[in-house]
């Protein structure tokens, strides 16, 4: 910053401010107050969902609506931080379930946004995996129930590439052979957080030093990178056009029968371990229905059915027993133990620190 | 603004003829035509950039905070040689858009306006504006689908016998992209200005003796310039907010001042204050290109 170097500027700073104080009287108000009291104006008989692309298709509403007698409205979105802003902004207001990853949740949680669970409405929450029980980002599972989790890694060509990659060093040290032929992920925190992991630190670092040199080495990549995306690989490395792209294992597993050269792997050094769950926020208009959609999700043939229809792994033990082999055997969909072992979650990061990843994110993506 | 007060009869709604009545009719016609546009805009132009105008006053704020403007900070900020390079290159897409644009849409405009049998004009503008009826994502996805290494383009090129071009990721992919989103935009813009051209002047031009580029750009690029104008801005102004063409055409190094925003609002930092910061530069910076198109880009062509 700039900063504290002119009196004229500073001057210019306090002129501005009282203009701006005069002319706007409305001054003092609070940014994007968030309404915590229940939303009764809506419609009882219909549970409205705010979830990602691929959680939900035709078959599993349709079922949901016989049991119950329940209609439901499925509203999609791309990105934990992009729902957070329209909660923020009150354009959430209709949403009985949410479905916010792992950090999102705690940041919710601490937020004030999210509904206390009544774990005695809830059948299905004790069959989970241990890992599931009590997790890190909502201990005792006070205010989410996972739904779907996974790591993130790399998928592969392996007909293309010679070598076989084992880690994200391998994006460096055959940054030649793949340059414009693979992609990262267009997220901040996990490529920092990936790099982060291979220099020997946390996902979550909140180290300047370290964040800076998980930003040169990057910078070294940036060159060769053919894009940051999050979604546009999956036509090209299914033709072949991309080598290599990092993403998450669900979308792995959901595009690998297209082509069977295609392979995913999680990185040996770490990986990043997400979890999405279930949550009710405190203006949930029809809590009675979310109980309901948490309870059909968790049932077992349910869970198992999303599992083979839609492709996301199930943190549901008696759901994961009801599989075919061929799935529960699935390295993508259920890695290994010794791959979680070396996994981290991403937890919540203030916003100092936010700041700094985004400022060498800007750097990145501008260079 | 289009409303003549003086003429009364000419509005859609009865106004009687005399005295006081009259007057009122006056004040009545332009309000009940303004009035609901301009309560739109009012509403959900004025007030809400008067917002975005608060919040770029009070340095990182964020969600949740108290608003309590403190400052230019945010704006400071916006000189970071880091988010400089950012704009530069969101007017460089823009630019280059237009002049592509410009190159690509004049002939065609002109060929419609001027060429084309009469009764064929509408449909083919028509043909030209269809595209516009899909989303622009899926007409973004298509172009990766054609520039891509083994896509249709170096499919053709390589049937062709010539060499594979590498344009997708770079920054040809994204002016290919962007000009071809904003080019019905230029030539509908061009083929209404076009089409009021004074065939006659062409006539005259080549009797005395004008060689057809001369006629071209004596006659017919000046007679046109407001149109010319106008559709560049057009052009100029939709390509500046385009983050969509950049991201998916330009590969690694396309972040744009659009993108930018999006991030302060919706990504991880959730930095408000910069973000308004920055889309006050950008409605100051399309505000300032406006009023030099009302200054020097009027309807008469200079003599």
């Amino acid at each position: 910053m700039i900063r504290a170097v002119l009196t004229r500027r500073q001057f210019l700073q306090t002129t501005l401010a009282t203009a701006a104080a005069s002319t706007l009287s409305s001054c003092g108000w609070t940014l994007a107050e968030v309404k915590t009291t229940p939303n009764t104006r809506v419609d009882s008989d219909t549970l409205y969902i705010y979830t990602w692309t691929g959680y939900t298709d035709r078959d599993l509403l349709d079922r949901f609506t016989q049991e119950t007698g329940l209609k439901v409205v499925a509203d999609v979105f791309d990105s934990n931080e992009s729902m957070l802003a329209r909660l923020q902004a009150g354009g959430a207001g209709a949403y009985s379930i949410i479905y916010p990853s792992d950090y999102m949740v705690q940041k919710m949680a601490d937020l004030g946004f999210l509904r206390e669970l009544d774990h005695s409405l809830i059948v299905g929450l004790e069959d989970m995996f241990p890992m599931f029980q009590n997790p890190v980002y909502d201990p005792a599972n006070r205010y989410s129930v996972p739904i779907s989790w996974g790591t993130t890694g790399l998928i592969y060509n392996s007909r293309l590439l010679k070598d076989v990659p084992q880690d994200w060093e391998y994006l460096w040290e055959h940054q030649r052979e793949i340059s414009k032929r693979f992609t990262l992920l267009n997220d901040v925190r996990e490529v920092m957080g990936a790099t982060l992991r291979m220099l020997g630190y946390s996902y979550n670092s909140t180290d300047p030093q370290h964040i800076r040199q998980a930003y040169e080495k990057l910078a070294s990549l940036q060159p060769a990178i053919a894009s940051f995306t999050t979604d546009a690989w999956r036509p090209q490395i299914i033709v072949g056009d991309l080598l290599i792209a990092m993403c998450y294992s669900a979308d792995a597993a959901e595009i690998m029968p297209e082509n069977e050269d295609l392979r995913y792997i999680t990185p040996k050094s770490g990986s990043s371990l997400w979890t999405d769950t279930l949550v009710i926020p405190k203006s949930a208009p029809n809590p009675e229905g979310a109980y309901q959609w948490m309870n059909f999700m968790l049932q077992p043939e349910i869970a198992a059915q999303v599992v083979e229809r839609l492709s996301f792994a199930t943190p549901s033990q008696l759901a994961f027993r009801k599989l075919p082999k061929s799935l529960r055997d699935d390295p993508t969909l259920f890695p290994p133990e010794s791959v979680i072992e070396r996994s981290e979650s991403l937890a919540p990061i203030s916003a100092a620190v936010s700041e700094i990843y985004d400022r060498y994110w800007t750097k990145l993506t501008s260079a | 603004m289009a409303v003549s007060s003086k003429n009364p009869s000419n509005l859609p709604h009865p106004t009687p003829k005399t005295g006081l009545k009259q007057k009122a009719g006056d004040l009545l016609g332009p309000l009940v035509l303004l009035g609901p546009a301009g309560l739109w805009l009012l509403l959900l132009l004025v007030l809400p950039t008067l917002v975005i105008f608060e919040l770029s006053l009070v340095e990182n704020i964020r969600p949740g905070d108290v608003v309590i403007p403190d400052g230019i900070a945010n704006y400071l900020r916006v000189f970071d040689p880091i988010n400089l390079q950012v704009i530069g290159r969101s007017l460089f897409y823009a630019l280059g858009t237009t002049v592509f644009c410009l190159i690509l849409g004049f002939p065609v405009a002109y060929w419609i306006a001027i060429n084309a049998p009469s009764r064929w004009r509408n449909l083919l503008l028509l043909g030209f504006v269809l595209p516009l009826w899909t989303s622009s994502l899926l007409r973004t996805y298509a172009w990766i689908t054609i520039l891509r290494p083994t896509g249709v383009l170096n499919s053709f090129l390589g049937f062709l016998g010539l060499p594979a071009l590498e344009l997708l990721n770079r920054t040809p992919a994204v002016l290919i992209g962007m000009a071809y989103s904003y080019l019905p935009y230029i030539v509908t813009v061009l083929y209404a200005a076009l089409e009021k051209l004074d065939r006659r002047l062409l006539e005259a031009s080549a009797d005395l003796g004008a060689k057809p580029t001369e006629t071209f750009w004596k006659v017919t690029v000046p007679q046109s310039r407001a149109g010319i104008a106008a559709g560049s801005l057009l052009v100029f102004i939709s390509a500046l907010g385009d983050f969509v063409d950049p991201e998916l055409l330009g590969g690694a190094s396309s972040m744009t001042v659009s993108r930018l925003i999006y991030n302060q609002f919706l990504g991880a930092t959730q930095n408000w204050g910069f973000g308004s910061a920055l889309s006050m530069v950008l409605i100051m910076g399309v505000s300032i290109a406006i009023a030099l198109l009302l200054k020097y880009g009027d309807g008469r062509p200079s003599k």
